[in-house]
């Protein structure tokens, strides 16, 4: 990289050309007059109150979705500590009735030998929810209290908690299929037990918070944040 | 309603509001969002054949996927069958009806209404229905795509009852049948669905009234 007068590092043109748009004209659509349909992804314009395509109503930005966002989200935490706390299933083996919580589930299938399924469920009923709570929490606190973090990465990440939050249900169905296959009376039987509606509620709740919030309301702060990296 | 010209040559990214220039892609190209990275849109095309045979296939293998069993297990011989529906009732039935409408709704309503969703938008389009119903129907149908499409989990069940069948094994003697074919088919069916459809494409078929 060659150095001018100053002493600074020379801009490659492109960069130049970002750089200066970024001074003159915002980039956002927003002070542009321009709005996006939530539900269509057509071009509006701000004055517009339904969008000319589908018809549905436009909002520039939905502030309410950060605290609608925060409610589900903590919600979901006080059901996902209950779903780890609680049976998930009720085994009868012989007469003998045990309680299996999600992690002695996987503890006894690590037991058996079976790594790679123990994995897949590992991954599926503790990992992504936990992965998610925690990443959506990063992902609101960075909105509400300003924390200074590489948006570019924050919304990378958010894309990949919306993406891989669904695969949780994978538990449910394996507890669906147990229990209407094995139904043997005393000798070996399998029920749901409470801690599966909980781990329902919380795929419900977790995937709402993400679809539920506004992620533009990030952006919006580019001006107060440098933020380059 | 004239649009200012602006408007059609630039596009807002969903996640961040950044405005760009819209600019003609090579096929096979996906376009993301300098600032976020979010994909924006591709090449925005899709094929009606392709896609109405896709439907076709899929609402023909949707049957025998649903009501042949999909798992069966052999334990001290006696023998247990299970179809996808009856798994959903089954957990229900116990009292957990939140799991139970979860399964039904993931398993078995959302890839139906998917199905029926995007024979019947392909029809419209097909048939050129303009009229006032015809078109408020389309759009409907394209406002709940994104839902119906989010909700379809075909490729978790799927995997679902391979990890099951592992589980299983353990204890007792399992076996695929026609209905496992036939789910696996129609998982297949409505990925490559999925893939073909461009939602983007299909709201340029909206006839917008002057």
């Amino acid at each position: 990289m060659s150095k001018n007068d100053n002493g600074l590092p020379e801009l490659i043109p492109q960069y130049a050309i970002a750089a200066d748009e970024q001074a003159n004209e915002t980039p956002q659509g927003l002070k542009m007059g321009l709005c996006l349909c939530a539900t269509c992804k057509k071009v509006n314009a701000l004055t517009e109150q339904y969008c000319s395509r589908c018809h549905s109503p436009l909002s520039a930005r939905n502030y309410a979705s950060i605290q609608q966002s925060w409610a589900l989200l903590i919600t979901a935490t006080i059901l996902l500590i209950l779903a780890n706390i609680y049976p998930i299933t009720l085994l009868t083996n012989r007469g003998v009735v045990t309680n299996d919580t999600i992690f002695s589930g996987i503890a006894h299938l690590v037991k058996s030998g079976m790594f790679p399924i123990a994995i897949i469920v590992f991954t599926a009923s503790i990992l992504v929810p936990w992965l998610k709570i925690l990443g959506l929490g990063l992902y609101l606190s960075a909105i509400s209290f300003n924390i200074p973090i590489s948006k570019r990465k924050m919304m990378v990440g958010f894309h990949i908690i919306e993406w891989i939050g669904r695969w949780s249900m994978l538990d449910l169905f394996v507890i669906s299929l147990t229990v209407a296959l094995v139904n043997m009376g005393q000798l070996l039987d399998a029920k749901p037990a409470p801690a599966a509606t909980a781990f329902a509620l919380v795929i419900l709740l977790t995937q709402l918070a993400a679809k539920v919030l506004d992620t533009r309301l990030l952006w919006d702060r580019l001006e107060t944040h440098d933020d380059t990296n | 309603m004239s649009e200012p010209k602006s408007f059609k040559a630039v596009i807002l990214c969903r996640s961040c509001d950044f405005v760009i220039r819209k600019r003609a892609l090579p096929s096979n190209v996906r376009a993301l969002c300098p600032r976020c990275d979010t994909a924006l849109y591709d090449t925005p095309y899709c094929s009606l054949n392709g896609l109405l045979a896709l439907c076709i296939t899929a609402l023909i293998v949707f049957f025998p996927a649903n009501l042949l069993p999909v798992l069966e297990i052999n334990f001290l011989g006696s023998v247990r069958t299970t179809t996808v529906y009856q798994t959903a009732v089954e957990v229900w039935g116990q009292g957990y009806w939140v799991v139970g409408l979860a399964v039904l709704a993931s398993a078995v309503i959302a890839p139906a209404l998917l199905i029926l969703s995007i024979l019947m938008q392909v029809l419209i389009i097909k048939l050129n229905l303009r009229s006032l119903f015809w078109q408020s129907v389309y759009r409907r149908l394209l406002k709940n795509h994104g839902l119906l499409s989010q909700m379809t989990m075909l490729e978790i069940y799927v995997i679902s009852f391979l990890v099951s069948a592992f589980q299983l094994s353990d204890f007792s003697d399992v076996y695929f049948g026609m209905g496992t074919l036939s789910f696996t088919l129609l998982f297949l069916a409505i990925l490559f669905l999925q893939r073909e459809y461009n939602l983007e494409h299909m709201w340029s078929y909206v006839h917008v009234e002057k």
